[in-house]
């Protein structure tokens, strides 16, 4: 329903991300992790066609059948809100202050779907039920400030479930939450993804809320995707050096004393730091920082290497290794 | 047997909020109520806990930026409440406070070494260009560097010179809000193991505030857990990752990836 075809985004100053392929299917839920500068953001931009004006683009971005690639904001228009919709990190910013909040759901479905003011406002009504805000009769007629943020975040939920989207697409939702409520609300986002039969692409640095949301997980570092597969399985076995820095790199809640010199164990760490958009090395972005390197890595690219039916990873060191 | 470096005694700290109505008290929120603990030199003490918690209230107690209504704080045995301003400017090099926005608190248009070199100006240290450049070392920077502008630096590097602006002064106790919550998590893991091997030269202890458990379990020997306003467990971090009581705890654990 929805595919990226070695989908390019570049800027002058280097390319953000780099030949990205991935199909997106109903009911699919995906996580894409990485750090700053990895694409992530990137990419879910270009889903919505929201790339910066500035990029250059390339290769294929499909959607519904349709190349999207070259596409201009009139064709973008008609399929945001009805096939893709989003939310962000804060949900604040994402509502209007000087309005109520059943009057900026209601927006989308006047607009986009044609319905009545009394026919908004019964859908509006029924979106707010669907995503568990409490009183939710009380709630319409409230601004964004007398709500708590993860009511907020509901909100916007709502708001961007209102024309039935395809494929929701969440940027970070839960890094600006309390941990409780952020549990509540990614708990919130399998469950609608699951009942609607809507693809769900959750964007997050949090390797704990990713694994909570997703089934499928894609990481991604210098503008590359770098491995992905079931997220279990990518999260217990990461087979890409990368992956495997990132989750040793993240520390476990739980205990670590002090040694018999009385010093406390230090975290594994991933040498140096991400290169800026014109230092990153042509071949594999990760040369430079890996501790598995061969010759070929700084100045060749590597392709996908095939680690079972439903994971890959780009990595030289592990081609040799699977051929071997 | 000499005092605790750092100990809070039933500290309480609560805000007027504004008047709801003119002929009513206005209400009063207790931001901290009558939380307790004991630091001991050269340790840390991990406080979690939610936006709203009180956490970072009872960091700006310790930090003397705020009193408290009720209790003490007693850092080396003196209540900091019954200083004189004198005392407590003299005091204050011995506790360093790191924030969690490097940016937001490095001014953009003075140097590196400028801005390092403020809690020196402060006390009225001499042979500052000196302290600077040990300070800029002793977070794996460069002498040089002190020249230089916050812009020209990545946020990982940023924090590291928020670091050095806090061990310029010698202090015995780091206080750490949120420090390496903005940060990604390959350079997150790089700073915290950058505050451990300070704890281990310079012998710092450290008060380390964070809303996330397992950065928490990574560094301190103590953990404090607060939800609105109170400390609701306490202990060695051993005892609360292992077995916690209440089930605010094991929701923190589980959020946190257990």
């Amino acid at each position: 329903m929805i595919e990226l075809q070695d989908f390019s985004v570049s800027f002058k100053s280097g390319t953000a991300l780099r030949q990205a392929s991935l199909a997106i299917r109903p009911g699919d839920r995906t996580g894409i992790v990485g750090e700053s500068g990895s694409g992530k953001t990137m990419l879910a931009m270009s889903l919505m066609g929201m790339a910066p004006a500035a990029a250059d683009l390339s290769g294929k971005l499909v959607l519904d059948g349709r190349d999207m690639t070259g596409a201009d904001d009139r064709g973008w228009e008609a399929l945001r809100a009805r096939k893709v919709a989003m939310i962000f990190q804060e949900p604040m910013t994402a509502l209007n202050p000087l309005r109520r909040v059943g009057d900026t759901v209601m927006d989308p479905l006047r607009l986009h779907l044609g319905l009545s003011k009394a026919e908004a406002r019964a859908r509006a009504l029924a979106l707010f039920e669907e995503v568990g805000i409490p009183s939710p009769v009380e709630r319409l007629r409230q601004f964004p400030h007398e709500l708590s943020g993860g009511q907020r975040q509901r909100v916007v939920i709502a708001l961007a479930l209102a024309c039935d989207p395809e494929l929701l697409i969440a940027d970070e939702p839960t890094t600006a939450l309390d941990a409780n409520v952020a549990l509540r609300i990614i708990d919130l986002l399998v469950r609608l993804a699951e009942e609607r039969q809507m693809a769900l692409l959750f964007i997050s640095h949090d390797l704990a809320a990713v694994a909570r949301a997703t089934r499928d997980i894609v990481v991604m570092y210098g503008g590359d995707i770098v491995e992905r597969g079931p997220t279990a399985e990518v999260l217990t076995t990461p087979r890409h050096p990368y992956t495997q820095g990132l989750l040793g790199a993240r520390p476990n809640p739980v205990a670590e004393p002090r040694g018999a010199d009385g010093k406390r164990p230090r975290l594994p760490t991933i040498p140096g730091s991400v290169p800026t958009l014109q230092d990153l090395p042509s071949g594999c972005r990760f040369s430079g920082r890996c501790p598995v390197e061969l010759p070929v890595c700084a100045g060749t690219r590597p392709g996908s290497t095939l680690i079972s039916a439903t994971r890959l990873a780009n990595c030289h060191a592990l081609k040799q290794e699977v051929s071997a | 047997m000499s005092a605790p470096l750092l100990e809070a005694r039933a500290v309480t700290r609560r805000y007027r909020m504004p008047r709801e109505s003119l002929f009513r008290a206005p209400p009063v929120l207790t931001a901290v109520d009558s939380a307790s603990f004991i630091l001991e030199r050269g340790e840390t003490l991990g406080i979690v806990g939610e936006s709203g918690s009180g956490k970072s209230t009872l960091a700006r107690m310790v930090m003397a930026f705020e009193t408290p209504d009720a209790g003490q704080i007693l850092f080396d045995g003196q209540d900091l409440g019954q200083l004189s301003a004198g005392d407590l400017r003299r005091q204050r090099q011995r506790f360093q406070m790191v924030f969690q926005d490097p940016f937001g608190s490095l001014d953009p248009r003075r140097s590196v070494g400028w801005s390092i070199a403020e809690p020196l100006r402060a006390i009225g240290a001499e042979n500052r260009a000196h302290r600077v450049a040990e300070a800029l070392e002793q977070v794996n920077l460069h002498a040089a560097d002190a020249e230089k502008y916050p812009h020209e630096f990545s946020g990982g590097q940023r924090q590291r010179i928020a670091i050095a602006r806090a061990i310029v002064t010698r202090p015995e106790l780091i206080v750490a809000d949120e420090a390496v919550s903005a940060l990604d998590v390959s350079v997150q893991a790089q700073i915290l193991n950058l505050l451990m091997d300070l704890q281990d030269e310079l012998g710092l202890a450290m008060l380390f505030i964070s809303h996330d458990l397992a950065v928490v379990a990574s560094i301190c020997d103590q953990i404090l857990v607060m939800q609105h306003g109170k400390s609701i467990e306490q202990g060695r971090a051993t005892e609360v990752l292992n077995a916690p009581t209440q089930d605010y705890t094991k929701s923190l654990l589980i959020a946190a990836g257990a």
